[in-house]
């Protein structure tokens, strides 16, 4: 379980996001709300990347006194909108470079990084360079790289942004089957609501920082506050 | 599936030891006289532009004082020859740790900084040690702690296995090796990683568990030691050091050189290298103005910038691959 307990996060005068509480319970839980709303600020926040007040915990664990990469160390796995893995390495090498840093034996880290490569089918990759695969290619190998190295927390950021509908559908199925591959609590934000409805059990809406819904998916869905904030309905309507 | 893949020799590292296993054997004897002076200066600046490359290739930093920290290098190495009477190889290896050791101090303020900050940074201590190579100048065998007398220099004691020239020549291209495989094996391995992920953000760098101050000191202290120890070699080319040898342009000059070259691979460094030693003195042979070097290095800069991302080296590759596939 996921605890964000009054999450505060200001720039300057600007408060991104305000007294945030969600206890998310559920294997694969959804962040989703418009642009600006805070989605991405949740998951910095969550990541170390920015100074916040209140309290983040997973199973009543609290990482809020560890540095960024002390919390991928601990468990703390994530992808970013525009994937982050290194050009000029191999797919093999950018898994290597999470496990290089986790405090797990030598077989531990071969058997991890296997593990990923054949959870994801990528044994084809392994080997070349990312500057030479295509955009879903690189979703894999960002996603292999979140999988690896038994996370706690799983967090994927608009991982299918870019790609086709196929390619979104395959990701999904991998994604759901993230719990079973790594025991992880998993948070995922898109703007792809079908995605959320289908991987996600619970979902937390946010709105200028705010937190307006949150709970069991469908019905966070049809709360026409969240219509209203994120899908639009009364601008449409009107 | 076998996963690391640490002593797998590629076709460019193999193509890179026969190049030098050629030149071990044929260079000190095809070169005379002075020749042999100045391939064992452009070998130092080769191990030293090495440091640099490895460090703007795979963690995109810049930096600009690495000809200073040689100055280091062969100012502990005259240092220790004329106050000790230890063997070549310690007095290398104490420059080399000091280097190193200036290397991270050279980092402390640079490591929250990227890009033209860092640049600037460097500089400025390059800018600050020729200062200081220019007020006390390099120990010559003199007293005291500077060990600098005025008058001609106290003999330098070099590696028994290579007490003239030429075996000194094949003692630098032994080192440069070695120096390219300690930067290989780092590129291989977790540092090699850890750096090309703080490269493409420290954000992905911080998602990986890299500890990014770390391992760009981690950088630092490898570029210092290579810098240390080719300086040290330098002193041991030469006997003597001048402080004009160790300007801040002369940093400047040896990264731009090594983007000419490109910073991907150990044709680059060679390439960069012997345009800095090799190109001045042919037009010295020539009886040609040896600035005109600036000129055309000036335009190979440009050439290098607009149409070379990976330098010269690069561009011969990719001709090399075309003309391979042809024939």
């Amino acid at each position: 379980m996921i605890s964000l307990d009054n999450l505060t996060v200001r720039f300057g005068g600007v408060t991104a996001l305000d007294a945030i509480s969600a206890h998310f319970t559920q294997s694969i839980s959804g962040i989703i709300g418009p642009n600006g709303a805070g989605k991405t600020t949740t998951m910095n926040a969550i990541s170390g990347f920015l100074d916040y007040d209140g309290a983040i915990a997973w199973n009543d664990e609290k990482i809020d006194a560890l540095n960024p990469f002390k919390r991928t160390r601990w468990g703390l796995r994530r992808s970013f909108q525009k994937e982050q893995i290194a050009d000029d390495l191999t797919v093999l090498d950018n898994l290597l470079a999470i496990t290089d840093n986790l405090p797990l034996s030598r077989d531990e880290k071969r058997a991890e990084v296997e593990q990923a490569i054949e959870s994801l089918a990528i044994t084809r990759l392994v080997n070349r360079k990312a500057d030479s695969l295509n955009a879903y290619e690189k979703r894999l190998t960002d996603l292999g790289r979140c999988i690896i190295g038994k996370p706690k927390i799983v967090m994927l950021d608009e991982p299918c942004g870019g790609l086709q509908q196929e390619e979104t559908d395959h990701l999904g199925e991998l994604i759901l089957k993230i719990p079973t591959l790594t025991q992880a609590t998993t948070l995922i934000i898109d703007h792809d609501v079908d995605l959320i409805s289908r991987v996600c059990a619970e979902t937390l809406v946010l709105d200028f920082g705010k937190r307006i819904a949150f709970g069991e998916t469908a019905k966070v869905l049809a709360d026409p506050k969240v219509k209203a904030a994120y899908l639009g309905v009364e601008e449409v309507e009107a | 599936m076998q996963i690391t893949q640490i002593m797998q020799m590629t076709k460019s590292a193999k193509i890179g030891l026969l190049f030098a296993l050629l030149a071990f054997t044929f260079l000190p004897v095809l070169a005379g006289g002075q020749w042999i002076k100045i391939f064992i200066s452009t070998g130092c600046f080769i191990l030293a532009a090495s440091g640099v490359a490895f460090m703007y290739a795979r963690l995109g930093m810049v930096s600009l004082g690495q000809v200073a920290l040689m100055g280091i290098g062969g100012w502990v190495m005259l240092r220790m020859n004329h106050a000790f009477d230890l063997p070549f190889e310690i007095n290398l290896a104490v420059a080399g740790a000091v280097t190193l050791v200036f290397g991270w101090l050279l980092a402390m303020p640079a490591l929250k900084m990227r890009g033209l900050y860092l640049a600037l940074i460097t500089l400025m201590a390059a800018g600050g040690l020729e200062v200081i190579f220019s007020t006390y100048r390099f120990p010559n065998g003199g007293e005291g702690f500077w060990g600098v007398m005025p008058s001609v220099a106290a003999p330098f004691r070099r590696p028994l296995v290579a007490t003239d020239d030429a075996d000194y020549l094949r003692y630098i291209i032994f080192a440069i090796v070695v120096g390219f495989l300690i930067i290989e094996l780092h590129m291989r391995a977790a540092p090699g990683r850890a750096w090309a992920m703080i490269r493409r953000s420290e954000a992905a760098a911080y998602a990986s568990g890299v500890n990014v101050v770390y391992y760009k000191a981690w950088a630092f202290g490898l570029a210092g030691f290579l810098a240390g120890t080719s300086g040290g070699l330098l002193a041991g080319g030469l006997g003597l050091l001048d402080p004009a040898t160790f300007r801040a342009s002369e940093s400047i000059m040896l990264f731009a050189l090594m983007v000419v070259g490109g910073s991907r691979g150990w044709l680059g460094v060679v390439i960069a290298g012997v345009l800095y030693r090799v190109v001045p003195a042919l037009f010295n042979d020539w009886t040609i103005d040896a600035d005109i070097a600036l000129v055309i290095f000036g335009a190979a800069l440009l050439h290098a910038i607009i149409t070379a991302p990976n330098g010269l080296s690069g561009q011969l590759i990719d001709l090399f691959g075309k003309v391979g596939k042809r024939t």
